[in-house]
């Protein structure tokens, strides 16, 4: 039973990640003041891909093959252990935040891995600032989870989530502070301006994407927007965990619909963010992630401290 | 049994290394016999260590002639774990040798003879009981390895021979002096089990750790005692690289554990000793992979890794400290536990990863990565087995490396909640550390596989590569089966180390680490599974790769990488340097550390080599006095001597008449 339902969250995720993508494209488009395209052109711009012939980089490897089939593998599986339809996760065992992180690192490592397969300039200096970013990032995410977890008594997100929702933390300011740096950690995480410049041009994150196409490219982009939809939604459930019914049941419906609600209000919020900064140098991000890091300090020590 | 086997295979090395004298003549011969033997004496220490873990646990007391080197062998489950560990890579080490001493041509039997000593040596430290025994053992450890790291003879050699052998002998005065103070304090005994029958109060028992965790952490490579390990790891035959990195360091940490909590288990353990251990863990974790991350010279980019794995072996020894220190005996476990399967497991692919190193180097014959690229294609196989240390080593799931540094992070938690507000900040900074570290051992290991293994071939050193023999590769494909089935059987592996850590810590209850397929954190409830995990992925990308296939439109169509309309050439893609120089962006100051502690640890070489030159000007002093007055006298009386027998018949024939006129009258007047 718990594993239908996961894999009907992972199989959710999958179907709304391009409306929360095309809903940031469309968001974009308005500030710009520009008509813009329809919110479901990501669909429509996935199954023209699904439709092309592939080409591979000359003297690639198994590296840039395999890549979007894990990297779909790891946000569907990620997925599935996301408490979406209650507040318990169907399979506890990908809802830990220690597997999260570096669930997420296996991504990372073959998509990294592709942008040097590929021999293509771009591709790899896309993959050193991929990887560089998140060990920038790392660090902050990970010390605001524990900081959480400390609070909440367990590393499992899900079980994060309840506590907070029931008010039962042994340091409320800490909590505060700790989802505040999570909140700017993810949102470094997904790839965002002022980090990156996700469609205009292709060197930065999205950079180990150049030499993928059709097919693998339309996958590797679905996944990159489960990704976003996934790592939006830790944040929702440890820290906005309210409105899901606590366990499975009739009301497991109205549950789904929150979800995609706060992911809606989460993208949009995203997406006014974006669009109202700047893009901002790569190797401005050091001093940016050291804020952070700052912050999820101060959470530890509000933690230590017990307020 | 487990005892009998262990001395068995002591014998089975001792025939090996005299097997590799012997047949020195012929290097075929010698190299065929040491290995062979080698191996054979591995299988054997395998099967003592592995029963003892298992619960076969036994010891030996012979005396002999001296009472303080009564020879005192104890075979427990904690040395069974390291004992199985060291016979485990020895055994892959003496395959891999079969075909790899070729390389060295003149001097496979030396090869042979001190690898087997050194095998041999190590396991004698492990299961040494007495202070005699274990220091002769660890000295003799450190003899062997200088002569292996110092085998190729040229000067780079040479001198990360000479600073491994000082800073080794730095950490043996060390220990020495712990143990020597703990002697002392046990009435002169050098018997280990009189040590842990004693209290030494508060003071003496610190004093003594501390100097054990000093001279054993400057054999496991913590930072600030790190920089002999990717000086003279890099240097030494690959097989033995991975023994020393995968094997040898570990001894530190056993030697750790063995004094914290085995030896002063009389004196109680403090709980500050596992501040000491949890800071250093934590630095030499960070330093050790951002050092990595700017090498380009493949092992000794995985020699700075073992200094990173020690650190996170650390975290976890740290972690048993400080909760044993609190009283809690769960928690304590669990770490113990932690820190156990992370030596295993980095001795696992650390192990793996120096054999496809040497691969490489036997190939191309080079460890450049400059100068390396698109060796997939030319060595497929040792290309895979690179690829699943390189996963392994970066933590990522479902492999081994992942599983046990789940473990560690979930110990710190445990140890953070234990209500001591100092243990919290400490544990929560300690795995900020880890995860920073993880994600640098991600762009690490992208860089060392991606460049040695993918892309175009940057260079002519590549061209003539081809598959390494069939004992190389079986060897790594060892290894790299022993990741997979350490990572996805750990819910099998964890229940039997947490009984080799319950022996040590000895908790009320039985601590539970593993529920059916997963691994659990009892107090908190926290789950992971790898083999669910492992599932998962498998049949996702599975059917992603099956769905990929059907919509495919015939043969996949290569062309040339897309380099924004310019005609992509040899120097476009980026270079190891290009990785190098990012990193050191972000944490340049880091590396100016790194040039303090080496310039540190040449100053302490420097003070030997004056040490020397001093000694060599007093030697000649006593000299004077004691030998070359006698000798002077020795010479004065064979000249007159000489005088006696001149060479000339004549007077030899008077010698003998006054001979028979003397005999003649003595006969006379005694009758």
């Amino acid at each position: 039973m718990n594993i239908l339902v996961a894999i009907l969250q992972g199989a959710l995720v999958c179907a709304v990640a391009p409306l929360f993508t095309g809903l940031s494209r469309v968001i974009r488009a308005k500030m710009h003041n520009r008509r813009g395209p329809s919110i479901l052109q990501d669909y429509r711009d996935i199954a023209k891909l699904l439709a092309r012939p592939e080409t591979v980089a000359e003297g690639s490897s198994f590296a840039l093959r395999l890549m979007p089939a894990i990297f779909f593998a790891v946000t569907f599986m990620l997925a599935m252990g996301l408490p979406i339809f209650s507040q318990e996760s169907p399979l506890p065992v990908f809802g830990d935040a220690i597997t999260i992180m570096y669930a997420l690192a296996l991504a990372r490592f073959f998509f990294a891995l592709t942008g040097i397969d590929s021999s293509n300039a771009f591709a790899g200096i896309g993959s050193i600032r991929e990887l560089l970013m998140s060990v920038l990032i790392e660090p902050s995410m990970l010390l605001a989870l524990f900081a959480t977890a400390l609070i909440c008594g367990s590393t499992d997100i899900a079980s994060m989530g309840r506590h907070i929702a029931a008010g039962d933390v042994t340091a409320p300011v800490a909590a505060v502070l700790a989802a505040i740096a999570f909140a700017v950690a993810c949102y470094m995480e997904l790839g965002k301006l002022p980090y990156d410049q996700a469609e205009a041009e292709q060197e930065l994150q999205e950079g180990p994407l150049a030499e993928l196409s059709g097919p693998s490219l339309a996958i590797a982009k679905l996944a990159m927007g489960m990704k976003q939809v996934v790592v939006v939604s830790w944040f929702c459930t440890i820290f906005v965990p309210w409105g899901e019914p606590a366990t499975l049941g009739a009301a497991a419906v109205l549950g789904a619909a929150v979800f995609l609600v706060k992911c809606l209000i989460d993208f949009a919020i995203c997406g006014l963010i974006e669009n109202s900064v700047s893009r901002s140098r790569f190797k401005v991000l050091g001093n940016q992630t050291w804020a952070v890091v700052g912050i999820a300090v101060l959470a530890l020590v509000f933690v230590v401290v017990g307020v | 049994m487990s005892m009998t086997l262990l001395l068995a295979a002591l014998g089975v090395f001792c025939a090996g290394a005299l097997a590799a004298l012997l047949l020195g003549r012929s290097d075929a011969a010698a190299k065929t016999a040491s290995c062979l033997i080698g191996a054979a004496g591995s299988a054997i220490a395998l099967a003592a260590g592995v029963s003892a873990v298992l619960g076969d646990v036994s010891r030996l007391n012979a005396a002999v002639l001296f009472p303080f080197a009564s020879c005192e062998l104890l075979l427990d489950r904690l040395s069974g774990l390291f004992v199985a560990l060291i016979a485990a890579l020895a055994l892959v080490g003496f395959i891999y040798g079969l075909a790899y001493f070729d390389e060295y041509e003149g001097k496979t039997a030396r090869a042979g003879f001190f690898m087997n000593g050194f095998v041999a040596s190590m396991l004698l430290v492990i299961v040494a009981d007495n202070v005699f025994w274990f220091l002769v053992a660890f000295e003799l450890m450190s003899l062997t390895s200088y002569f292996l790291v110092i085998i190729e003879e040229n000067e780079s050699s040479i001198r990360g021979g000479w600073l491994y052998f000082v800073i080794a002998h730095v950490g043996f005065a060390l220990i020495m002096a712990s143990f020597l103070f703990m002697s002392n304090l046990s009435g002169g005994s050098f018997s280990f089990s009189d040590f842990r029958a004693q209290d030494f109060g508060p003071v003496w028992s610190s004093a003594c750790f501390l100097l054990a965790f000093f001279g054993f952490g400057a054999k496991a490579g913590i930072i600030p005692l790190h920089s002999w390990l990717p000086k003279a790891h890099p240097e030494a035959p690959s097989n033995v690289s991975a023994l020393m990195s995968g094997g040898m360091i570990k001894i530190g940490v056993f030697g750790i554990l063995k004094v914290g909590l085995d030896l002063l288990q009389g004196s109680g353990t403090q709980m500050w000793w596992g501040i000491p251990a949890l800071v250093i863990g934590a630095v030499s974790a960070v330093l050790g992979v951002a050092y990595a991350l700017g090498e380009h010279d493949v092992k000794r980019l995985l020699a700075y890794h073992s200094v990173e794995n020690i650190g996170i072996i650390l975290l976890g020894v740290g972690a048993t400290l400080l909760a044993a220190g609190l009283g809690n005996q769960d928690v304590a476990t669990l770490a113990l536990m932690a820190a156990l399967f992370h030596s295993l497991n980095h001795a696992m692919f650390k192990g793996e990863l120096f054999l496809g190193a040497g691969a490489v180097l036997f190939a191309t014959g080079t460890r450049d990565m400059r100068r390396l690229g698109g060796l997939i294609r030319r060595l497929p196989r040792t290309g895979v087995c690179f690829l699943v240390g390189a996963l392994a080593i970066s933590a990522i799931p479902p492999l081994n490396g992942f599983a046990s540094e789940w473990y560690i992070y979930q110990a710190l938690f445990n140890a953070a909640t234990l209500g001591d507000r100092v243990v919290m900040a400490l544990a929560a900074l300690a795995a900020c550390a880890l995860a920073i570290t993880g994600a640098l051992a991600v762009a690490c290991f992208v860089k060392a596989y991606g460049m040695t293994f993918l892309s175009k071939e940057r260079t002519a050193a590549t061209a003539g590569a081809r598959e390494v023999p069939a004992p190389m590769v079986l060897a790594q494909g060892l290894l790299a089966l022993a990741c997979v089935a350490l990572g996805l059987g750990a819910p099998l592996v964890a229940p039997v180390l947490t009984e080799v850590a319950a022996s040590v810590l000895e908790p009320a209850a039985p601590v539970v680490t593993a529920a059916g397929a997963a691994l659990v954190n009892e107090a908190t409830g926290a789950v992971m599974s790898t083999p669910v995990i492992a599932l998962v992925l498998v049949i996702v990308a599975g059917i992603v790769l099956a769905f990929r296939r059907s919509r495919s439109l015939g043969a996949i169509r290569r062309t040339e990488p897309w380099a924004c309309g310019y005609a992509p050439d040899a120097d476009m893609p980026v270079v190891p340097r290009s990785f190098a120089a990012d990193v050191a962006f972000f944490v340049g100051p880091l590396y100016t550390l790194r040039d303090r502690c080496t310039d540190l640890c040449w100053s302490v070489a420097g003070v030997f080599s004056r040490l020397t030159a001093v000694a060599a000007a007093v030697e000649p002093v006593p000299d004077r006095v004691l030998v070359d007055a006698p000798h002077a006298g020795v010479t004065w009386l064979a000249a007159l001597s000489s005088k006696l027998e001149g060479g000339d018949y004549g007077r030899y024939i008077v010698y003998i008449v006054c001979a028979l006129a003397v005999f003649l009258a003595l006969a006379v007047t005694l009758v």
